[in-house]
């Protein structure tokens, strides 16, 4: 599988900042984004559908990407995704929470085209350490 | 809660002392002094129940030696208005940040395609000049190149309005700055006001416990001397990476 066949899915209670996140990705060459507005929505779209990666936001209705996060970790079909952690919790405790969760990465709001691209090209790597990319 | 309690006891006083009055009176013991300061004496609900009466009394009384009754009225009644303002600006804001996001996602592909035509007649017009063009292609190459000045001018035409679509729904900051500043006001004058409660009223051993332990925060406002946060994104890739991520 190469970068552009990945399928994305952006998880964010706030439509603007899906849109964001989608445009920027399309600037890396990801086109194939679908979006849930919450952590049980996103749950339920991995199970059915066949994601490669996600970008999750923490703070969100109903459940939190934290949540989110333990759940795809614990989830035997779901626990290898890479999830990229996009939020505006900044205390040092929700850093080191989300790492110790298995996010694969930590992105602070606000945010910089740059840094996204920075940190999605390292879980690129890794992944392709890993051999699910080519 | 509190605050549209208080604003209702000025509506009915007699009634809500009246049912203050019972409610301390049928939880009182023999012994009951109004300690309510000393905190390790809760033994069962009834004498929570008494000192929470107590409490609320001596809280209702105060209010009203200090006037306190008044200014709490205010300020609920100045809660909806401040609710209504935060929505407007969530609103305004919302509108401005989809306004700019589709003109955005309407200028992209045009842009697109004026770089791609540049591209392919510039590598085109390479050739020409390295002459491995036929005639026929020259042609072909003049007359496309002709046409798509001619598109260049509408494509631009359009990602310029386009631009100005950003332009103005950069219009809510004007707005919204006005509704923030009065809100700020508003939240000023409660803080002052609940704060005075807090300060008279919650014991000097529970005051630490108030702090907030949560990790839904959202945005961290104000970074300066707190060590708690970070401020950029190197410090949470220095503070992974000194984890061992």
């Amino acid at each position: 599988m190469t970068k552009s066949e990945l399928k994305f899915l952006v998880v964010d209670d706030f439509s603007t900042m899906r849109r964001i996140v989608r445009n920027l990705l399309k600037e890396v060459g990801i086109a194939n984004v679908e979006e849930a507005e919450d952590g049980q929505i996103a749950l339920q779209k991995l199970r059915a559908g066949d994601f490669n990666f996600v970008v999750s936001d923490w703070n969100m209705p109903n459940m939190t990407g934290i949540q989110l996060l333990r759940e795809i970790r614990a989830d035997e079909k779901l626990k290898h995704l890479p999830v990229l952690m996009v939020t505006a919790e900044a205390k040092k405790e929700n850093i080191v929470e989300a790492a110790q969760a298995g996010a694969s990465g930590y992105v602070v709001k606000p945010f910089t085209a740059a840094t996204l691209d920075e940190k999605l090209q390292k879980i690129f790597q890794q992944m392709q350490k890993a051999g699910t990319l080519s | 809660m509190t605050l549209s309690t208080a604003s209702a006891a000025t509506n009915d006083s007699p009634e809500l002392e009246a049912l203050f009055d019972s409610i301390v009176s049928a939880q009182q013991g023999p012994s009951s002094a109004p300690a309510v300061e000393s905190d390790d004496s809760v033994k069962d609900g009834g004498e929570l129940v008494s000192r929470v009466g107590h409490l609320t009394r001596r809280l209702y009384d105060t209010l009203k030696e200090l006037g306190g009754d008044d200014a709490l009225e205010q300020a609920a009644s100045a809660i909806p208005d401040a609710c209504e303002r935060l929505s407007y600006i969530a609103d305004r804001t919302d509108q401005a940040a989809h306004r700019a996001l589709n003109a955005i996602e309407t200028a992209r592909p045009v842009q697109d395609q004026v770089r791609q035509g540049a591209v392919d007649l510039g590598a085109r017009w390479d050739q020409f000049f390295q002459q491995k063009l036929s005639v026929d292609d020259f042609r072909t190459l003049v007359a496309e190149t002709r046409s798509y000045l001619g598109d260049v001018t509408k494509h631009s035409d359009i990602v310029i309005a386009q631009l100005n679509e950003i332009l103005m729904a950069q219009d809510f900051q004007d707005l919204t700055g006005q509704v923030i500043k009065r809100v700020i006001g508003t939240a000023q004058d409660m803080q002052t006001q609940l704060l005075q409660l807090l300060i008279d009223f919650v014991p000097e051993q529970k005051r630490p416990a108030m702090e907030s332990n949560s990790l839904l925060n959202g945005p961290v406002i104000n970074g300066q001397g707190r060590s708690d946060v970070v401020t950029s994104q190197e410090q949470v890739d220095e503070l992974l990476q000194s984890l061992g991520f």
